[in-house]
């Protein structure tokens, strides 16, 4: 397994984590600990297992995915190996100046790239002006160490090939990019946040990254039925900072006084002023809160207040008084680094944070639309049980 | 060391399952069901994409079987497209079914008609 797609997968399957905890944090019982821990050292058998035989995890990715008894469906479709459907080009010979329209097709993938144009989604359709005769190459990785690779290439008729178009790859930009006010530019689809309980420990004298209830609010914490499937299966708003922990892109759109932090999952947004206006005096309790930005050196600060009672945070409810501080950073080029100190004087002892960090995703443009036109009432799936 | 947690952080993914909108504790998980048969409809929504499903019994009765599936962006990330499945199309579906016992499950893999199998 080489170095870049192993941090790919390692990005996702921290995402994974972030993703799956911030469903569950709401009944987050230790029982929930155990069982990750479990998996940790399961991974870590299995890790053991890569390093032994990585020929035999090789042969192992292209047969079919089988089940043993008892196992998650999900885990089985975990195991489902990477393909290539379909790569082509049309026209494949033209003259210099004309333009070609590339498409490719993946299924089952954990990263997609196609040399020489970096980064792509899985499936796509490009269109491309080579100004000499260019070969295309689409490779692929997927679970268990799946990949695949597959070339087209188009004849530029009067030219030569180039020699190595590897040497030609739209390389990953390595400095922070800038705005012309001179701040880090924040713009860019950011994946799914790592670090949740996957992540590193807090070093010494930082803030709890578990609240700390203060007497008589033990009400706040939590308990769900056995048959509430959670705090999204309404298709409410989870507010902040808990739309950052769901699995689900987000896009940062940054402007000279305003910076627009938009959420995939249900389409939510803030539009913060960073031109140093306060907040508006005893703001409506909403959702999202009222969100004021101002920037700390390289790092944007925006400080929130004006939430309603209705949302939770890790498994906390909260009540209006909720002052939520955020600082967004890129720590580099790839990377969107995400803390929020939490305080909310009537529920907790003090203030503690919620820290993750996003991949930058290149290939994407944009969000997705998400809307909620066809959620369930999932009670009578529970049964009399 | 950082990135030696990321390998082990990397496992993890083969070991859970990504959850996107709501918990699966509706459907029994840890005893998956397969079942086969022909697509009536096709959803391609959000929270959920759903297949409407015709499914023969043990006496040879047919029942329509929903059949959850991801949200849209993660079967977009899997390869998936609108029509990737079609009415028509026979298909088999893994994953959990409705612990009430009505004809509802939820896919985590689906196997296409030319036996393609692709994460749902």
């Amino acid at each position: 397994m080489t170095a870049r797609p192993l941090a790919i997968i390692a990005v996702l399957a921290a995402s994974t984590i972030g993703g799956t905890h911030s469903h569950e944090d709401t009944n987050a019982t230790k029982t929930h600990e155990a069982s990750l821990y479990r998996e940790f050292f399961v991974g870590l058998r299995v890790l053991r297992g890569f390093v032994a035989n990585a020929q035999a995890q090789q042969t192992a990715a292209a047969a079919p995915a089988q089940a043993t008894p008892g196992e998650s469906p999900y885990r089985i479709a975990g195991r489902l190996p990477v393909r290539i459907m379909d790569l082509k080009v049309e026209p494949a010979t033209i003259q210099p100046g004309q333009s070609v329209t590339l498409t490719w097709a993946t299924e089952n993938p954990t990263s997609v790239t196609i040399d020489p144009l970096g980064r792509v989604a899985p499936r796509g359709q490009q269109k491309l002006t080579p100004s000499i005769t260019t070969t295309y190459t689409l490779s692929v990785t997927g679970a268990s160490n799946s990949s695949d690779k597959r070339s087209v290439t188009v004849v530029v008729q009067g030219t030569t090939p180039r020699a190595a178009p590897s040497d030609a790859i739209a390389k990953p930009v390595k400095t922070v990019p800038r705005t012309a006010d001179g701040h880090p530019d924040l713009s860019g689809v950011f994946g799914y946040g790592a670090g949740g309980r996957g992540g590193p420990p807090p070093s010494p004298g930082a803030l709890p990254t578990t609240p700390v209830l203060k007497p008589g609010a033990e009400k706040f914490k939590v308990a769900r039925a056995a048959d509430d499937t959670g705090q999204y299966s309404s298709c409410m708003p989870p507010g902040i900072p808990q739309s950052f922990l769901v699995p689900y892109y987000i896009q940062i759109v940054q402007a000279p006084k305003h910076v627009v932090i938009a959420h995939e999952y249900l389409n939510l947004h803030r539009i913060v002023p960073t031109d140093g206006r306060p907040h508006p005096p005893d703001p409506d309790p909403t959702w999202m809160g009222n969100a004021v930005g101002r920037w700390e050196g390289d790092t944007l600060v925006v400080d929130s207040i004006g939430y309603n009672d209705k949302t939770e945070i890790n498994g906390y409810r909260h009540t209006e008084a909720l002052h939520v501080v955020e600082r967004f950073s890129r720590p580099d080029a790839s990377t969107l680094q995400y803390e929020a100190t939490i305080e909310d004087p009537n529920v907790f002892a003090g203030p503690w944070v919620v820290r993750r960090t996003f991949p930058l995703l290149p290939e994407y443009d944009s969000i997705n639309e998400f809307v909620c036109e066809n959620n369930r009432d999932y009670k009578p799936l529970f049964g009399n049980k | 060391m950082k990135r030696y947690l990321f390998v082990l952080a990397s496992l993890l993914l083969l070991a859970a399952p990504l959850s996107a909108h709501h918990s699966t504790a509706m459907y029994e998980m840890a005893n998956p069901t397969t079942i086969s048969g022909t697509v009536k409809r096709f959803e391609w929504t959000n929270p959920h994409a759903f297949i409407y499903l015709d499914v023969k019994d043990d006496k040879g009765a047919f029942v329509e079987w929903e059949i959850e599936l991801m949200s849209l962006n993660h079967l977009r990330s899997y390869g998936w497209i609108r029509t990737t499945v079609k009415p028509g199309d026979q298909i088999t579906c893994t994953g959990g079914r409705a612990k009430s016992g009505a004809p509802s499950m939820i896919s985590a893999l689906l196997k296409l008609p030319d036996g393609r199998e692709l994460k749902s």
